[in-house]
C-alpha cells in the first residue's frame, strides 16, 4: 500500500502537502516539531494512491513516499541542510527541481551554481554542488566567467526578480546576447522578499508592496516586465520558457523545462533561461496555499506558461 | 626574448600572455583602449578568452566568476571605469580571489577628462570600494617595469589569494620603450588552486563567497584579512637615485613623475644642488620604513604628484613631522616639466632649513 512518509523535523508546517492531496490523506497535526512548526499527520493512508503530490509540493523534502516496496528518496543534487525560505515559500520545490535534474543528469560534479543577492543569498548551502555566491544582479557576469575559463564545467544561476530584472538587467540582456553556454533560473515571485516585500519589477498592476503601499501605479512605475518575452526579441539561438511550480502538474512541466535547459547547455547549444513564476506567501501576506491559487489568478495571466523560444526558431 | 619597442599598454597586455594568464575581460575607456584591443588580436592566438563586457561592472564580476573557477585573469581600465568597477573589487577582496586590475589613469573627478593624472592614489590604496580592504598597488615607471610588474603582479596575486592593482597613467600607458618579456609561463604549469570552483569531485563542495552573516564571524575573516594586509609588507619595494651623498631635498615620486623628477635632479646636481629622488614601487604597502630612514638625512621633503596632493598624505605620516614635506602638483591632465619641478626643490634650498 502506498504511503506518504513525513519527516517532521524538516517540515515548516505550510500544509501544502495537505492541499494537494487529491484524497485527502494529509491532515495538520495537533502536535509541533522540533522547531515549532505544527506537521502533516498521515491521517487515511488507505486513500493513498501513490501519486506522489504530497512529495512534489513540499518545499523543504520533508515528504518522501513508499509504494511498492520502494521509498522514494531525497536528491543528493541538495545538500541535508535545511532552508532557510520562510514556510510554503515555493522556493524549496525550485531547489529540489533544480538538484534532482544536475543530479539525474549526472552531472553534479561538475556543475558550479552562482547563488544572487536576495531570499536565495544562501543557495550556496542548499545546493550540493560549488556554488559562487555574485553581488547583486551580477550572477550572469560571474557565470560567465565561470564558463569562460572553464567550458567543461556546467553553469547556472538562480536569481530573483530584483536580481535578474532590475539591477541585474543590463548583465541578463548581455549574458543572452551573446549566447552564453549557461543556465539561468529566473525566481518570479512579483515582490522583494529578502528586503521586506517591495515592488518587484515583475509586480502586478495594482498589487500592493511596501513601497507601492496603494498598489502598482503603472503611469509611475511602468509595466511588469516579462522577461522571456524581451528576451526572445534577442536574435542570439536560446531556450526561453516560463513555468510555475503553484501546482503537482504546473511542477512535473517545469523540471521537463529545466532539464531542457540544462540539457541545451551540456550539448553546447545555447543560453538558457527558465522563468518559475513562484509564490511569495509572507510577502503577499497569504497563507501558502492561498498564494498557490493567487498566483494562478492573478499571475499566469500576465506570465503566460509555455516554452517562448527554443534555439531552432533563431530568426 | 630580444627587445621589441611597444606601447606601455600592450606591453601589459603581452606580459600578461607571457606570464600564463589566458582571460581578459574589459570594456573599452580612453587611455587604455589598447590593451582591449591588444587582448582581443591576441588571446584567439593562444587559445584564451576575450570578452567585451557590457559595462565595467559586469567586466569585474566576469572577474570573479573566472578567477573563482581558478583561473588566471585581467581587466583593464581607467579612472571612471575603475570607479565602477569597485563593487566587484570589493568583492574580490572579500572571496579572496587573485586577480590583476590595471589602472591608466585619467583626469577626474567625474568625467574629467582623458589625459594623464595620479589622482586616483587614494582610491587604489585605501581600498577603493566599500568594507575592510586593500588591494596590493604597483607603479610602474617605465614601459619594461610595467612589463616587468604586470607579471609579477599575477604572482602576487596567486600568493595572496589578493587583487592587485597596475597603477599607471596615460603617459606609461601610451609612451612607447624598447621592451623584454624575460619569462614565460604556460596554463597549464600554474600551481593547483585547491579552492577553487572547479567541480565537486573527490571532495565536499568549494564555495566562493564573502558573506559572513554572524557578526563574529565576519570579524574573524576582517582579522584574517587585516593579518594578510600586513604579511603583504614583506613585499614593499621602492627606488632611489641619486640619493648616497644624503641629498638635502628628497624628492618623492611614483610612475610618470618618478622620470621626470630623474631629469630635474640631474640638472639641480648640475647646479651643484644635492637633490635625490626616492620612488615607491610599491603603493600599498607602502614602503614607509626605508622612505623614513632616507627622509630622515634630508633636510626637505617634496612631494611630487600629478594630483591636488594624495600621496603626500601617506608621506606626511610616514615623515611625522621630522622634516619639512612640501608638495607640488599638477592636475587635470597638465603634466610638470622637469623645470617647473626643479624650481621648487631650487625654491626649497633658498629658504633656510
Amino acid at each position: 500500500m502506498p504511503t506518504p512518509l513525513i519527516d517532521v523535523d524538516r517540515c515548516k508546517g505550510c500544509e501544502l502537502c495537505v492541499f494537494a492531496c487529491p484524497e485527502r490523506v494529509l491532515e495538520m497535526s495537533p502536535n509541533i516539531n522540533a522547531k515549532g512548526y505544527f506537521f502533516p499527520d498521515v491521517a487515511r493512508v488507505e486513500d493513498c494512491t501513490g501519486c506522489r503530490y504530497c512529495l512534489l509540493v513540499c518545499p523543504d523534502t520533508a515528504v518522501q513516499v513508499e509504494n511498492k516496496g520502494k521509498t522514494t528518496v531525497r536528491t543528493d543534487g541538495l545538500t541535508e541542510t535545511p532552508t532557510t525560505y520562510c514556510p510554503g515559500c515555493t522556493h524549496g520545490v525550485i531547489h529540489r527541481l533544480v538538484g534532482e535534474v544536475i543530479a539525474e543528469m549526472g552531472v553534479r560534479q561538475q556543475t558550479v551554481g552562482v547563488a544572487p543577492v536576495g531570499c536565495s543569498v544562501l543557495a550556496y548551502d542548499f545546493f550540493n554542488c560549488d556554488m559562487q555566491q555574485a553581488s547583486h544582479g551580477r550572477a550572469m557576469a560571474v557565470a560567465t566567467g565561470i564558463k569562460r575559463g572553464r567550458p567543461d564545467l556546467v553553469v547556472f544561476t538562480y536569481q530573483g526578480d530584483g536580481d535578474l530584472a532590475s539591477i541585474g538587467m543590463a548583465e541578463t540582456v548581455h549574458a543572452a546576447n551573446r549566447g552564453e553556454k549557461i543556465t539561468v533560473i529566473f525566481v518570479n515571485n512579483a515582490i522583494y522578499g529578502m528586503t521586506g516585500g517591495q515592488m518587484a519589477p515583475t509586480t502586478l498592476p495594482g498589487q500592493i508592496a511596501t513601497t507601492c503601499p496603494t498598489g502598482r501605479d503603472v503611469a509611475l512605475a511602468g509595466y511588469p516586465i516579462r522577461v522571456v518575452e524581451m528576451l526572445a526579441t534577442l536574435r542570439t539561438p536560446a531556450y526561453l520558457a516560463r513555468v510555475s511550480v503553484h501546482e503537482p502538474k504546473a511542477i512535473m512541466n517545469a523540471k521537463k523545462a529545466i532539464r531542457k535547459a540544462f540539457k541545451f547547455q551540456i550539448d553546447k547549444t545555447c543560453f538558457s533561461l527558465i522563468e518559475v513564476v513562484s509564490t511569495c506567501p509572507t510577502g503577499w501576506g497569504q497563507q501558502p496555499h492561498e498564494a498557490c491559487e493567487w498566483l494562478e489568478e492573478h499571475m499566469l495571466p500576465y506570465f503566460p506558461l509555455g516554452d517562448v523560444k527554443a534555439p531552432e526558431a533563431a530568426h | 626574448m630580444a627587445k621589441k619597442l611597444m606601447k606601455g599598454c600592450e606591453a601589459i597586455g603581452e606580459a600578461a600572455i607571457q606570464c600564463g594568464c589566458r582571460l581578459f575581460f574589459g570594456y573599452p575607456i580612453t587611455p587604455q583602449n589598447e590593451i582591449p584591443e591588444y587582448m582581443s588580436a591576441r588571446m584567439p592566438q593562444v587559445g584564451g578568452v576575450f570578452v567585451q563586457a557590457e559595462s565595467e561592472v559586469a567586466a569585474s564580476n566576469m572577474l570573479y566568476g573566472a578567477a573563482g573557477a581558478g583561473r588566471r585573469c585581467f581587466t583593464s581600465s581607467s579612472s571612471p571605469g575603475i570607479s565602477l568597477m569597485q563593487e566587484g573589487i570589493s568583492y574580490l577582496a572579500g572571496a579572496e580571489l587573485p586577480v590583476v586590475i590595471v589602472n591608466i589613469m585619467r583626469a577626474g573627478p567625474g568625467l574629467g577628462g582623458i589625459l594623464p593624472s595620479q589622482s586616483d592614489y587614494l582610491q587604489a590604496t585605501k581600498g577603493g570600494g566599500h568594507g575592510d580592504y586593500r588591494v596590493l598597488v604597483l607603479a610602474p615607471s617605465t614601459v619594461q617595469e610595467a612589463a616587468d610588474l604586470t607579471m609579477e603582479a599575477f604572482d602576487l596575486a596567486d600568493k595572496y589569494r589578493n587583487p592587485v592593482m597596475i597603477l599607471g597613467d596615460g603617459l606609461i600607458g601610451q609612451m612607447m620603450e624598447p621592451v623584454e618579456f624575460k619569462r614565460r609561463i604556460e596554463p597549464e604549469d600554474l600551481p593547483e588552486k585547491p579552492w577553487a570552483t572547479t567541480g565537486a569531485v573527490g571532495r565536499g563542495p568549494n564555495i566562493v563567497n564573502s558573506l559572513y552573516l554572524r557578526a563574529e564571524d565576519l570579524e574573524q575573516h576582517n582579522l584574517a584579512l587585516g593579518a594578510k594586509y600586513r604579511a603583504m609588507e614583506a613585499e614593499v619595494r621602492h627606488e632611489t637615485y641619486r640619493t648616497d651623498d644624503d641629498p638635502d631635498v628628497l624628492i618623492v615620486a611614483y610612475g610618470t613623475v618618478a622620470r621626470i623628477a630623474r631629469t630635474s635632479i640631474d640638472n639641480l646636481r648640475e647646479k651643484g644642488l644635492k637633490v635625490g629622488l626616492f620612488r615607491p614601487v610599491t603603493l600599498f604597502p607602502y614602503p614607509a620604513a626605508a622612505l623614513a630612514a632616507a627622509a630622515a638625512r634630508a633636510k626637505h621633503v617634496l612631494v611630487a604628484e600629478l594630483s591636488m596632493g594624495q600621496m603626500v598624505e601617506d608621506v606626511r605620516a610616514v615623515v611625522a613631522g621630522r622634516v619639512p614635506v612640501d608638495f607640488f602638483g599638477r592636475c587635470g591632465g597638465m603634466v610638470m616639466t622637469a623645470e617647473e619641478l626643479a624650481e621648487q626643490a631650487e625654491k626649497l634650498l633658498a629658504v633656510p632649513a
